[in-house]
């Protein structure tokens, strides 16, 4: 795994990036001039203890946030000074999204929730997006349950289904925040080989936050964030590595 | 001590205390104003049939206007549940019994009752003086022995009281469906399935409906020979309008369903659709109201126009046109009262429904609805619960209002069975009226909608 490689192709780049709330004394910066870049075709988890920036740092890269200051690049495009509408439409056909929960939109069955970043396009998938989507239904088991509602569904079969719409418009970016946090350890494994099994064989970018060793182990790349700033960044780890590393890191804080 | 919880939020029951004191004041004035009459007439030959009409008309209204305010305010009470889910959770949680909770909030309603009655009453009365005061000056009405307060004004007071207080506790039944756990946060969304099985509810629904079509029936054929006709129509009309509302339940999502279909394939639109019939306990809310207030109006409207045809063709001239003039102006009060209840219901609702789908919305802005299009998918949600509602209402109204001049006066000689008159001016307002309300109603919750970034809607728990 040619993890450090410099001038690999990155899907997703922040520059110089920082973020504070609120205003006066009361500033709180999430993040403190931060560097990175998520390469293409790579599963990347990002780490850090609770208040570390880790999911301010996730929004910011997939549009979902502005930084305060510094520069963001979604493929290759600029997207520091987009307007709202623009990041909308950047997110519809550029990110996918899979959340720790509240990943459906209720209303919809299955087919619905997957083709909504079509629907939302005004367009039908082509011949071509629709094989795609087929076989990813097929290979994520969700065929019979194509016009069932989310609360039809366990807690790991929703994931699947987010996964597979997050995974259908073939995105630059999955962005994956804690999406194992409300799994059973088994339905949580699963969705964590799904992930690194559409990393390696459709050479998806992943960017995955979690505060979990285990899940962090499933990924190519683990970055280490603490205090709003990136203090690690290193190769597919064992969780026990990673476990003793956030031990370190609390230890020293 | 869980009386606190509930009294010390009186700016929750500004809209049932309105309610209240609307109708006890519409009351206290109507039945000011027959006494007035009767005052006029005590001396006369053949006044007393007049005035046994005029009675007898005057408690329809009142009686309408109470069924109007019980049910927004059972529906009010209900939002206001919802809206305290968390404390009342938190209140479970550490031992409240969900009938004491429930008890305390009908207590709320007592009090409400008792104020909004006292107040209105107090107002109507005075209403009615200055209105007399007025009449006697400009030459309208002769000078006579006017009575200070017919003692009938007690009537509408306890009556609004208790309905008040029976409404709020039927509207605090949602109390009962709290459970401890929400106070953790950790509950789920309860399935719309499970809300929708209501077996009970509908064999009532259907009993009421089936029994009420069937006193309008009798009322009208009634109606043929005697003008107390209406009485028993009116008692129908009541049964049957309570059995659409019992019914709502599977009534109006089904017309949601019908009108949902008319709004388009549209991502948008199709979630819209989706929503309206997603909890019909919170679409019915929304939508009762106007559904109420659209029957009400056409009712009135049809009713006036079909009377105004009948009593020209048995009597012509301008007298009848006069009467009907003031009548019309009279009853209009009736007709803004439930016009205003129907919007604060609405726009109650709607705000209430889209601030409980904060992390739904947020979720949909990830995903790469534009503002634009959240704000499009509730307004399209507005306009569908509106045109329902209207729909519904005008058909409902149509034959009210014609059964209620039926029954009323079939009975003059050589008018048997009419055609309802059809007041086009007055209906082309009203659907206007309906979608100037839809488009108001969407533009706070959109506006709210829009206003939360997706980070932040997301993080809510």
């Amino acid at each position: 795994m040619n993890t450090t490689a410099p001038g690999a192709r990155l899907v997703a780049r922040v520059d110089s990036v920082t973020k504070s709330f609120g205003v006066g004394s009361n500033t709180v910066t999430a993040l403190d001039s931060v560097s990175l870049g998520i390469r293409a075709g790579e599963f990347t988890a990002v780490m850090g203890p609770s208040g570390s920036g880790k999911s301010t740092l996730m929004h910011i890269m997939a549009g979902l946030d502005t930084p305060t200051t510094g520069r963001v690049w979604l493929g290759d495009t600029d997207i520091t000074g987009l307007d709202d509408s623009a990041l909308t439409l950047l997110r519809r056909r550029h990110v996918g999204f899979v959340f720790q929960s509240f990943n459906l939109v209720p209303t919809l069955d299955v087919r619905g929730n997957i083709l909504l970043p079509f629907e939302l396009d005004g367009r039908r998938p082509t011949r071509e997006e629709q094989d795609w989507i087929d076989h990813l239904i097929g290979s994520l088991g969700l065929s019979a349950r194509l016009g069932h509602r989310p609360h039809q569904l366990s807690g790991g079969q929703q994931q699947r289904v987010a996964i597979a719409r997050a995974l259908g418009t073939r995105p630059h970016l999955v962005f994956a925040d804690e999406p194992t946090g409300n799994l059973d350890s088994r339905s949580g494994r699963e969705v964590l080989a799904l992930l690194a099994t559409a990393a390696r064989e459709y050479g998806q970018s992943i960017a995955m936050v979690t505060h979990d060793p285990l899940a962090a182990s499933a990924a190519d790349r683990v970055i280490f964030l603490a205090d709003g700033s990136v203090v690690d960044d290193r190769a597919r780890s064992s969780a026990e590595d990673i476990s003793r590393f956030m031990l370190g890191m609390e230890a020293a804080a | 001590m869980s009386a606190g919880i509930s009294l010390r939020r009186g700016r929750e029951h500004v809209s049932s205390l309105l309610v209240t004191a609307l109708s006890a004041a519409f009351g206290a004035g109507l039945i000011q104003a027959t006494g007035f009459v009767n005052d006029l007439y005590r001396d006369e030959e053949g006044g007393g049939e007049t005035q046994t009409a005029l009675v007898a008309v005057a408690m329809v209204f009142i009686l309408l206007a109470l069924y109007v305010a019980s049910i927004v305010t059972a529906n009010t009470f209900g939002t206001i549940i919802a809206g305290r889910a968390r404390t009342v959770a938190l209140l479970r949680l550490v031992g409240a019994s969900a009938r004491t909770l429930r008890r305390d909030v009908a207590r709320e309603g007592l009090v409400v009752g008792l104020v909004g009655a006292l107040g209105g009453a107090i107002v109507g009365v005075g209403v009615s003086h200055a209105a007399l005061a007025w009449g006697v000056a400009s030459g309208v009405m002769p000078e006579a022995a006017y009575r200070s307060v017919d003692p009938l004004v007690l009537l509408p007071v306890v009556l609004v009281v208790l309905t008040t207080w029976t409404a709020s506790h039927v509207g605090s039944r949602a109390v009962l469906s709290v459970t401890p756990m929400q106070a953790t946060g950790a509950a789920q969304e309860r399935s719309h399935e499970e809300s929708v099985r209501r077996p009970v509810r509908t064999v009532f629904a259907i009993l009421f409906l089936v029994g009420g079509a069937s006193l309008l029936a009798l009322g009208i054929l009634l109606g043929l020979v005697s003008p107390f006709g209406i009485v028993v129509a009116f008692f129908g009309g009541v049964g049957s309008f309570t059995g659409v509302v019992l019914g709502a339940h599977w009534i109006l999502p089904a017309v949601l369903r019908l009108v949902g279909r008319a709004l388009g394939r549209s991502a948008p639109a199709t979630l819209a659709a989706a929503n309206a019939v997603r909890y019909p306990e919170r679409s019915t809310r929304t939508t009762v109201g106007l559904v109420i207030g659209v029957t009400l109006v056409t009712t009135f409207a049809v009713a006036m126009a079909t009377y105004r045809t009948i009593l020209l063709r048995e009597f012509g001239g301008e007298d009848v046109d006069g009467v009907l003039a003031v009548t019309v102006g009279v009853l209009s009060a009736l007709i803004g009262f439930s016009g205003v209840i129907a919007a604060v219901g609405m726009v109650n609702n709607l705000s209430l429904s889209v601030l409980q789908r904060t992390r739904e919305l947020g979720l949909l802005r990830a995903l790469g609805f534009t503002a634009r299009q959240v704000r499009g998918m509730i307004l399209a949600e507005s306009a569908q619960m509106s045109v329902a509602s209207v729909g519904l209402g005008l058909a409902l109204g149509i034959v009210y209002g014609w059964a209620a001049a039926q029954s009323l006066l079939g009975s003059l000689s050589g008018t048997g069975l009419v055609w309802p008159t059809m007041p086009w001016g007055l209906l082309a307002i009203l659907v206007a009226g309906a979608a100037l309300l839809a488009g108001l109603a969407a533009l706070a919750p959109s506006r709210r909608a829009t206003a939360v970034s997706p980070v932040a809607a997301l993080a809510v728990d």
